[in-house]
């Protein structure tokens, strides 16, 4: 396996999570569409790590620790705020939260 | 199972994975995917010899995400969403074709055009190291990250609680 297959595999899950986030109407959804393109993008972290220069460095595993990490962090936080819209609006239908729109 | 199928066969799963948790109608369905997704990237890290990053990912991607995202699901309305209305945003085709036009126009080229190394490079089994890592040159990052895992915590405790108990409090003062 080559590293050209790990990337055309991370680009085509990135782009099924853009889909994702671009199409659906329910926020949570969207949510996890984003954090299919986190891993996507942690997939590309550790295949340039194994197949790069100077692996013993180690920063491939490095920075995809720290994206999970912040990725932990924001899903809990865009849970809240999904859950206290939901609250406020009674819906988490993207299409119907248009207050700003509105005159 | 050489490295060759096992590759194929888990890119598989992965990309059915997230492609049934994004156009699933039934959201406990697409979680349910989604957590196989992330088992398959687990794998994936594996056979790239990122053998912690693999029990993390399992750790907190099917542990804690998985069922955050159970808990967020079931606590908003339909779950099952088979009320007839439309799970596609309006506009929807033009989020394929930006979705395509990156993948095709963007992603695809760049990958192409990039002078890659070709074979792997031989490491060792790396976790200690990691922890030294972690430990000497990088113990900064690691102590912003747990102020953001903590400030994130309390901020997501904060705006689930909401405004009413807020309010709650508020009179209970006066």
């Amino acid at each position: 396996m080559t590293l050209e297959h790990y990337l055309i595999l991370g680009a085509v899950l990135f782009c099924v999570g853009l889909l994702g986030a671009l199409t659906r109407r329910n926020a949570v959804v969207v949510l996890f569409s984003i954090e299919i393109m986190l891993n996507a993008a942690n997939l590309n972290f550790i295949a340039f790590w194994r197949f790069g220069e100077n692996p013993e460095a180690l920063q491939g595993p490095l920075f995809t620790l720290f994206t999970i990490a912040v990725a932990a962090a924001e899903v809990a936080v865009g849970l809240a705020l999904v859950i206290a819209v939901y609250r406020h609006f009674k819906t988490v239908d993207l299409e119907q939260l248009d207050t700003l729109k509105e005159e | 199972m050489t490295p060759e199928i096992t590759f194929w066969v888990l890119a598989f799963i992965a990309v059915c994975g997230a492609l049934v948790a994004v156009v699933r109608r039934n959201l406990i369905h697409g979680v349910f995917a989604l957590m196989i997704f992330f088992a398959a990237l687990a794998g994936l890290f594996l056979l790239l010899l990122a053998e912690f990053i693999a029990a993390v990912q399992i750790l907190v991607y099917i542990g804690a995400v998985g069922i955050l995202l159970l808990f967020a699901i079931m606590l908003t309305e339909r779950v099952t969403g088979d009320d007839g209305r439309s799970i596609a945003a309006r506009g929807w085709f033009w989020g394929l074709a930006a979705a395509v036009a990156v993948f095709v126009f963007l992603l695809l080229p760049a990958i192409q055009e990039a002078d890659l190394p070709e074979s792997a490079q031989s490491i060792q089994p790396s976790v200690k190291e990691l922890g030294l890592k972690l430990m000497a040159p990088y113990v900064v990052t690691l102590e912003v990250l747990a102020l953001l895992l903590t400030a994130a915590l309390i901020g997501a405790v904060a705006v689930a609680q909401g405004a009413e108990v807020n309010k709650k409090e508020d009179s209970d003062d006066a």
